[in-house]
């Protein structure tokens, strides 16, 4: 029997949280304070200067500002770990802390305004948007004359996709049980080895597939295997990964029932692991594939082959009539994708 | 046949589960273990087939310990002890006769079992015993798909192609409403009669202890408290095992 733990929070480790909160959300609206709202709108600086010494005054006034307003009904972070004490009747939301919270985000949202340069002038410029008059114009008159070119690159695309995909099942079906929990907990090194196998998932799911492509393009040169190998590596990562967690939620009953038979740890594993775990394979193996497509054509923009590639030629000509050509053929290409696996994995259920 | 002689087991996270217990079935009884939730009746099956480890004691199967065994040792007895769980516990998603077949898994070898290669006299087994738990015409059905009781009934069948000497039964009524649960035992009981089968048997209800019972043992708190006649059990020990509150609820 398993037993829950209710740990009772300490008092003393909420309150330094609070005044960590704290700190980090003044010293970050005094940063804010000077860097946008003072240099940005007020004197309208061109070319701001940095240097590491304002965000460490921001740090001090933020240590000040929250050591004075700590014990007040300001402080977010006491407000935030349950430290202040109100009316239960009222929301959370309507308490003089949360209106810091508040601020916090309308501070947010001025500084993503600057940085993302947002301006209205340049959109609604006379040049810019005859410009995107040309272009909407060259797309809307694809040229049909690439059309076998467009649509041999897009084959090119969708095989490398399910190539990808299908080396990626056998490599990721068996890696999926090394990274089940439930599977490896048993012995010291079983655990050593799921625990091993798992950081290396994670690291290599966390580098995008256009950076592996762009790694095996130097490798072993641009063109359709460099974005196949990129495909596979994710693949497999994200497979593995999706596979562990079905084989993680499956039901102990059938695994108890066959082991008591006196089966081989083999056959316990296909007859008691194995038939939970098919449907929903098959399921994130269709839709991995579909995925696949769409990153192949993105991929291809690096040099990974495929209609995506013929794109970033056209588009580096500036030849739009061309490049409406190959959008709606991957406009196409994805909608179908979309379409077959979601039909194929609601006919799985 | 089968001696339990100071079973302890205590679990990684410390709870002591078994203190202490000692008894011994005879060939072909009918045992019925009663108890509380949580008073280790389910632990103590497991630890007979090895489900979970012993922490201490011996359990000797026909003079053999079987708590220190290991690998194919390990299988070759499990494979002479039947078990069926209160939830059935059948492989989803494969038919009644492929559910029974793997009852023979021991006996099977792996890439055989994985390409579903039987031989005809043990296709042949797995029909008798369909047809001994009453559910001849349903061999290719889903067997996930069938009724709790006729579920149970699958279970049971998958057991005895085993061929085993003892057949362990976790609470196999406990899921199902009771005319189904009476059902369920008579082919226990037939079992037993039958084929010389002993059954050793957590319950929960006193009616149907009575009714089918060799011989009851009772645990409380991980400790045997009880071992003797079902008839025998009094109102006043029935409140030592129970609890003081307990009042007796019937299934007819």
């Amino acid at each position: 029997m398993k037993q829950l733990v209710h740990k009772t929070p300490n008092k003393y480790v909420q309150s330094f949280k609070a005044y960590v909160l704290d700190t980090l959300s003044w010293a970050y609206m005094a940063l804010i304070a000077y860097k946008v709202i003072y240099e940005k709108i007020i004197i309208s600086e061109r070319y701001p200067e940095f240097s590491w010494s304002q965000p460490l005054l921001s740090l001090y006034i933020g240590l000040a500002v929250a050591a004075v307003l700590f014990f007040t009904k300001l402080s977010l972070g006491r407000g935030l770990f349950g430290l202040i004490k109100y009316d239960e009747n009222e929301s959370p939301s309507s308490q003089p802390f949360a209106y810091i919270g508040y601020l916090l985000i309308a501070l947010t949202f001025l500084t993503g305004f600057y940085v993302s340069e947002i301006s209205m002038k340049e959109f609604l410029s006379d040049s810019g948007l005859e410009g995107a008059k040309r272009i909407f114009k060259a797309l809307l008159h694809p040229n049909w004359g690439i059309f076998q070119e467009g649509l041999f690159a897009a084959i090119e695309t969708i095989y490398m996709a399910f190539i990808a995909t299908a080396i990626a099942i056998p490599i990721a079906f068996i890696l999926g049980f090394f990274a089940a929990r439930n599977l490896m907990n048993g012995t010291k090194l079983s655990f050593f080895l799921y625990n091993l196998l798992r950081a290396f998932l994670n690291i290599s799911r966390s580098i995008e597939p256009l950076v592996w492509a762009i790694i095996f393009s130097v490798w072993v040169g641009i063109g359709p295997f460099s974005g196949m190998l990129a495909l596979c590596i994710h693949s497999i990562a994200s497979l593995t990964k999706q596979y562990s967690e079905q084989i993680e939620s499956i039901d102990d009953g059938p695994i108890e029932a066959i082991t008591a038979t006196g089966a081989h740890p083999i056959q316990i594993v296909w007859f008691g692991v194995v038939p939970q775990i098919v449907l929903p394979y098959l399921s994130y193996t269709i839709y991995r594939w579909d995925i696949n497509v769409r990153m192949a054509t993105v991929i291809g923009l690096v040099g990974g082959g495929g209609i995506g590639n013929l794109l970033m030629q056209y588009q580096g000509q500036a030849r739009w009539n061309e490049v409406g050509m190959l959008v709606i053929l991957i406009a196409v290409i994805v909608w179908t994708m979309d379409w077959a696996s979601s039909k194929l994995r609601e006919a799985l259920k | 046949m089968l001696e339990i002689k100071n079973l302890e087991k205590v679990y990684p996270n410390g709870h002591h589960a078994l203190k202490n217990i000692s008894f011994s079935v005879p060939q072909g009884e009918f045992l019925v273990v009663i108890g509380l939730s949580g008073s280790g009746k389910s632990t103590m099956l497991r630890c007979i087939n090895r489900l979970h480890d012993p922490s201490g004691g011996e359990i000797l199967f026909h003079g053999v310990d079987t708590s220190k065994l290991k690998g194919h040792a390990l299988r070759k007895i499990r494979s002479e002890i039947g078990m069926i769980f209160q939830h059935f516990n059948l492989i989803p998603r494969k038919t009644v006769l492929e559910n029974v077949l793997s009852g023979n898994l021991s006996r099977t070898g792996i890439f055989a079992s994985i390409f579903g290669i039987h031989s005809a006299e043990t296709r042949a087994l797995a029909q008798k015993y369909i047809e001994i738990v009453g559910l001849k015409g349903k061999e290719k059905n889903r067997a996930d798909n069938l009724s709790g009781g006729q579920q149970q009934r699958v279970s049971i069948a998958r057991a005895l192609m085993q061929n085993p000497k003892i057949l362990l039964a976790d609470e196999p009524v406990a899921s199902l409403d009771p005319a189904t649960s009476h059902s369920v035992m008579q082919y226990l009981k037939k079992v037993n009669e039958e084929l010389g089968v002993t059954v050793i048997c957590n319950l929960h209800f006193l009616s149907l202890v009575r009714q089918y019972a060799h011989r009851v043992v009772a645990l409380k708190h991980g400790k045997l408290i009880y071992d003797g006649k079902p008839l025998e059990i009094s109102e006043e020990w029935f409140k030592t095992i129970y609890g003081e509150d307990a009042v007796e609820v019937t299934i007819n």
